[in-house]
């Protein structure tokens, strides 16, 4: 169909341009780091080598989630454990979360059968958020408190729920909505949550839509977060 | 020497920003959002403001009417130390320049600490 043909360069422009600004986070951090250890003396190479992880994870990402809306045969869905894939994603934020002083939580209370999901889809979306909230929480104003971002699962009426959550009230449906209107008129598509581009945000939205997910405000407990629901695998729970 | 207050989101930036002017002998306080750095600003009397543009909720634009809006603060120099690309920010630089006080423009990717510093100095020496 036309239309659809239309809408993938569009989305691959939006997207690169979000992450072209992005990117410049990163590289501004190692390059003023370089420039500031060859000042002093004092040479950080592993915060140097983590910041540039992170950058490279968020490109493949981005490149993850293009492939999968324009080849969308690759989306293998497969029966996948939630807590796994959050245990992974929790594990590539680590560095990130300390370089930011933002503590890394984890909450997989409950026992959740399988979910059918592609599995490297799930955790590139979730290390997406995780990352763009993790630059994000401490542009809020909450200097010298402690941040933390939880990265959780819980059962609701519409299935299992996969996300990143934190104490922000601002992470409401109502701004995810107007943050993808803007997201190709502004260089700051959410305003009141993030100071840069929230690419992370809307890579992990494009690869959830490539597996025909949502990407949606949620609570968890007490907090509030952006995340997805996934649709128990019962052919796997009966094996 | 020179008390700075330095706005700037990005935490990890802002560190490395602390810890370049502090080893140049400025004094710094650093907010991350504008209602901090109107707090700071009360609290810690300036002499120069190095101010990232694209905040979250409140931008830099808003902290400088805000900021001006006081009396004790209108000759304060600023530096915008800015993510926003020249070619975006020309529209508005007669008015950040004439009305707010903007002194310096630094776009932040291109601009090394020690461009940083010898900005600081230089509209340090411009007010006195």
């Amino acid at each position: 169909m036309p239309g659809e043909n239309n809408q993938i360069p569009i989305l691959s422009q939006q997207l690169l341009l979000g992450l072209a600004e992005e990117l410049k986070t990163p590289l501004q951090q190692i390059a003023r780091r370089a420039e500031l250890g060859a000042m002093t003396g004092k040479i950080e190479p592993l915060e140097i080598q983590s910041i540039a992880d992170s950058a490279l994870k968020l490109i493949d990402n981005y490149a993850l989630g293009v492939r999968l809306s324009m080849v969308p045969e690759e989306l293998e869905i497969e029966a996948v454990s939630v807590s796994s894939v959050l245990y992974d994603a929790c594990q590539q934020l680590d560095k990130m979360a300390k370089n930011y002083g933002v503590e890394l939580q984890m909450s997989i209370a409950g026992r959740f059968g399988p979910v059918a999901a592609h599995r490297q889809g799930l955790q590139a979306a979730l290390v997406s958020l995780g990352s763009a909230l993790i630059e994000a929480l401490p542009a809020t104003g909450a200097n010298n408190q402690q941040l933390c971002l939880k990265l959780a699962t819980h059962r609701s009426r519409y299935g299992i729920v996969a996300g990143v959550y934190s104490d922000t009230k601002k992470l409401t449906n109502d701004a995810l909505v107007q943050a993808r209107k803007l997201q190709a008129v502004s260089r700051q598509p959410l305003i009141n949550v993030s100071h840069t581009s929230g690419a992370g945000v809307f890579v992990a939205d494009a690869i959830l839509k490539s597996m025909n997910l949502n990407l949606t405000a949620s609570r968890h407990q007490s907090l509030y977060g952006l995340g997805t629901v996934l649709q128990p695998n019962h052919q796997m729970q009966l094996v | 020497m020179a008390q700075v207050l330095l706005v700037e989101p990005d935490r990890y930036l802002a560190n490395v920003y602390l810890e370049a002017l502090e080893n140049a002998g400025h004094k710094v306080n650093v907010a991350n959002t504008a209602q901090a750095a109107i707090r700071l600003a009360d609290i810690a009397h300036p002499d120069v403001i190095i101010l990232e543009l694209q905040l979250v909720e409140h931008s830099g634009v808003e902290f400088l009417y805000e900021f001006r809006s006081y009396v004790d603060w209108q000759d304060i120099p600023v530096i915008a130390h800015t993510i926003v690309p020249p070619a975006e920010f020309n529209r508005s630089k007669k008015l950040l320049a004439d009305e707010l006080g903007v002194r310096l423009y630094l776009y932040k990717p291109h601009t090394t600490l020690v461009r940083l510093l010898s900005g600081i100095n230089q509209v340090s020496l411009v007010k006195r």
